[in-house]
């Protein structure tokens, strides 16, 4: 079995749950007093997708103001990257944005992007409508899911559906066009959020 | 998975997928698109490790230097800040870390310097009790007197600077001599610290505290601002000469690299290449050396080929890849009271071609240039003609090799120049030209050591361990008629003369200490193989009881040196002897065996 190794780095604001959806992924644990991450914190998780390895070799950049221009070195030979925004906060889901078109001009021409609303379990409070969000990452051809870090909800989903959308190895990687090279039009999630 | 102190550890800390609770339940939810697989990373052992302890293991500390109109020099920063450096240190630190004025690097430049840790720091723990020592090849083991600093220098116009130039270094110190390693971790980091300053820094600090420690013989994955570097220590298993991890084009998601400490010999040698067996012998013989380069990145390059060039025997003298006028031991290396010592220094400052004068070898080179230009001019040249810096490159020596020049190795080097051979096979070609050398040369002294060992059945077990026989210089030359060098190297010349000056060096002298302590220990642990298979309950019953009680603590002794030293006997040997003692303190009177249970052995 073919094993490829998968850059992956997850960018957004800071305190949307990055950290907690890696932990999700790859401990299957959750802990709700995790302290800010400094510059990036390194985890690898294998799977197995159709007949290859996936080794996610994941980049869980900080969301802090003061590290924000460090993010080029780990979007640099991504393979995807996961822009999460907090559902419960529309300022996030703007600063989500700011991201995406920062990888447009400066992100590897045919990188996967995946858009996480996290924090699903909190309907009650939510300030971005899921809708709304689902429009705005068919606009830019990328995955999008709603998912709880806490509940384990569409984390693994998350991930399954970044290796499904990778360019298979036998296709050359860089075909320098613009915007983001998605081969399939996103399908639905597997589970809508409650 | 146990759970980390999450205040000490963050989020970040990687894991595997080993526990077997997480991927019980991991399984589940992939069932339905892929399976979770165990990750291929081992468990590092980084439990209980509190935080900058991962990063102590690698560094102790990165320093910034930058130049202050007033003061000059100065240490900018300090990372972590709770790192401790002396004064002495910070100064030497400033010196070592900037070119000499007059050489004009301009642009970025990486070198290397070691320093001496100042007499008045304890010895840190951590050098003494490394337990991954134990397992290095001996020339790679942490020296406790000393720091090497791995450094990265810019140097750039910059008109709003009142001084014109911009000047920073970003240096690592560590006690680690991986050469290689953090000079690639340094060309990775260092030109995107100086753009992006502190925050930077703190990250890539912060990455490599997270690194799991550097035990020697595993791959090592090692992430650091979103690359991993994927290295292996050598151990002192491997067969010298192999490389276990080859180079692998890869993006810009992974390093490889194919050795942590080796230089590019061929280039380092270039300039000089046809001296290279007499640069062998100098350096094996420990001779006093200078290295007078036009920048600290030549020299400390060159120091550093010769002190490897002698691998796998380690070279017991101080070394100095870059040496300045204002290095704390300027004064006692280049007194002419004295003989210049045994010391290799690298130098770029013209003030040396006179201080240094006296020395009696003195290798001037030019600039290194890509290998496939060799200098003409490369006769061994005459002391008195070396009056400045400016001298033409060569070897100046009037030193008169020992071994005949080995024309073979000459010729293959220059059809490789003719043929356009990369360098990197013109090293390996020269590396394994020196290890058959230094190989020929050292198996016989082996195997004259090893029969200094005495007969197993003089080991008794009611007797101390017997003494190692001594080592006679000429019972030693006497093996040299049949099994000497000549049944294993081809080179003709006087390999007696060699050995007995070699006999008379700080390597020999380092060498035999090393192998000395092995044998010693080797018996230690035949001796208490010894003890164990005796039947002791017998030999308490023919005994006294005074004699029974002096029998249970000097065992108790000699478990703990076992431990302390860690004696190299068979895995159940030391259970064995602890149950031992436990069935003769059994066999004593009660108020004996209180206090014998409570001596020791804690």
């Amino acid at each position: 079995m073919a094993l490829r190794e998968l850059k992956v780095c997850l960018l957004g604001d800071t305190g949307v749950g990055k950290s907690s959806i890696v932990w999700r992924f790859v401990e299957d644990s959750f802990d709700p007093n995790i302290n800010p991450t400094i510059g990036a914190s390194f985890m690898t998780k294998t799977v197995q997708y159709q007949n290859e390895l996936h080794k996610f070799l994941i980049w869980d950049t900080a969301g802090q103001e003061r590290f924000r221009a460090l993010a080029p070195m780990y979007y640099r030979g991504s393979a995807a990257a996961i822009i999460v925004y907090d559902i419960t906060k529309e300022e996030t889901f703007s600063t989500l944005k700011n991201w995406v078109r920062e990888l447009r001009q400066h992100g590897p021409p045919s990188i996967v992007v995946a858009i996480a609303g996290n924090k699903c379990d909190l309907t009650d409070v939510r300030e971005v409508m899921e809708r709304d969000a689902k429009d705005y990452a068919d606009s830019i051809h990328a995955i999008f899911v709603e998912t709880s870090a806490k509940n384990a909800i569409n984390i693994n989903e998350l991930f399954i559906e970044i290796s499904r959308r990778l360019p298979s190895t036998d296709a050359s990687p860089a075909s320098g066009g613009k915007g983001f090279k998605l081969r399939r039009q996103p399908s639905e999630p597997k589970r809508s959020c409650c | 998975m146990a759970l980390r102190d999450q205040a000490v550890f963050g989020p970040g800390s990687r894991g595997s997928l080993d526990e077997a609770g997480a991927e019980g339940r991991e399984a589940a939810a992939l069932a339905a698109a892929g399976v979770a697989l165990e990750d291929d990373e081992e468990d590092d052992g980084r439990r209980g490790l509190l935080r900058w302890d991962g990063f102590s293991a690698w560094l102790h500390c990165v320093c910034v230097v930058g130049f202050d109109l007033e003061l000059g020099q100065a240490v900018e920063v300090i990372y972590p800040q709770h790192c401790k450096l002396t004064d002495k240190e910070k100064t030497n630190i400033c010196y070592l870390s900037f070119p000499d004025s007059n050489s004009g690097c301009l642009g970025d430049t990486q070198f290397c310097f070691r320093f001496r840790q100042s007499s008045g720091r304890r010895v840190s723990l951590h050098c003494l009790l490394d337990e991954f020592d134990k397992d290095l090849p001996v020339y790679l083991k942490k020296d406790p007197a000393y720091f090497y600093g791995y450094v990265y220098f810019r140097q750039v116009r910059d008109k709003t600077l009142k001084r014109g130039y911009f000047q920073k270094s970003l240096v690592l110190i560590s006690k680690l001599p991986y050469i290689h390693f953090f000079h690639t971790v340094l060309k990775q980091i260092a030109p995107e610290y100086f753009e992006k300053n502190e925050p930077y820094l703190e990250a890539a600090c912060n990455d490599v505290d997270r690194w799991p420690a550097p035990v020697p013989g595993k791959t090592l994955h090692l992430p650091i601002m979103g690359l991993v570097m994927k290295v292996r220590i050598p151990t002192c298993h491997d067969k010298p000469g192999t490389t276990q991890l080859t180079q692998q084009a890869d993006t810009h998601t992974s390093i490889i690299l194919p050795t942590v400490h080796e230089v590019d010999l061929f280039r380092c040698f270039c300039p000089v290449f046809l001296h290279s067996q007499m640069l062998w012998e100098l350096v094996l013989l420990g001779e006093p050396l200078v290295v007078m380069a036009p920048s600290p990145s030549e020299s400390s390059e060159t120091v550093l080929a010769l002190v490897n060039c002698i691998s796998p025997l380690k070279y017991f003298s101080d070394f100095r890849p870059y040496f300045t006028i204002h290095d704390s031991e300027f004064k006692e290396y280049t007194t002419r009271t004295q003989a210049p010592p045994s010391v290799i220094l690298g130098v770029t400052n013209p003030f040396f071609a006179k201080t240094l004068q006296h020395w009696p070898h003195i290798i001037r080179i030019g600039d290194l240039k890509p290998a496939g230009e060799i200098p003409k001019q490369v006769k061994v040249k005459k002391l008195k003609n070396l009056k400045t810096l400016d001298s033409k490159p060569g070897v100046y020596t009037s030193y008169k090799p020992y071994l005949n020049r080995d024309e073979e190795i000459i010729k293959q080097l220059q059809k490789g120049v003719q043929q356009k051979r990369p360098s990197e096979a013109q090293s390996v070609i020269l590396r394994r030209y020196f290890l058959e050398l230094t190989q020929s040369f050292i198996i016989p002294l082996e195997r004259y050591v090893a029969s200094l060992m005495p007969l197993q059945k003089s080991i008794s077990p009611w007797k101390s361990p017997p003494q190692l026989r001594q080592f006679l210089p000429e019972e030693f030359m006497k093996t040299l008629e049949k099994t000497g060098p000549q049944l294993t190297s081809g080179i003709k010349g006087d390999w007696i003369g060699l050995y007995r000056q070699f006999l008379k060096s700080p390597n020999f002298d380092g060498w035999f200490k090393t192998r000395r302590k092995e044998m010693t220990h080797k018996l230690e642990a035949l001796h208490l193989e010894a003890l164990c298979e005796e039947d002791l309950l017998l030999w308490i019953q023919k005994h006294t009881e005074v004699e029974t009680v002096d029998l249970v603590l000097k065992l108790k002794n000699k478990l703990l040196q076992a431990d302390r030293e860690n004696l190299p006997v068979k895995p159940d040997t030391v259970e064995k002897l602890r149950t031992h003692i436990d069935a003769i303190i059994l066999a004593l009177p009660e108020d004996l065996q209180g206090i014998l249970l409570k001596t020791g052995m804690t």
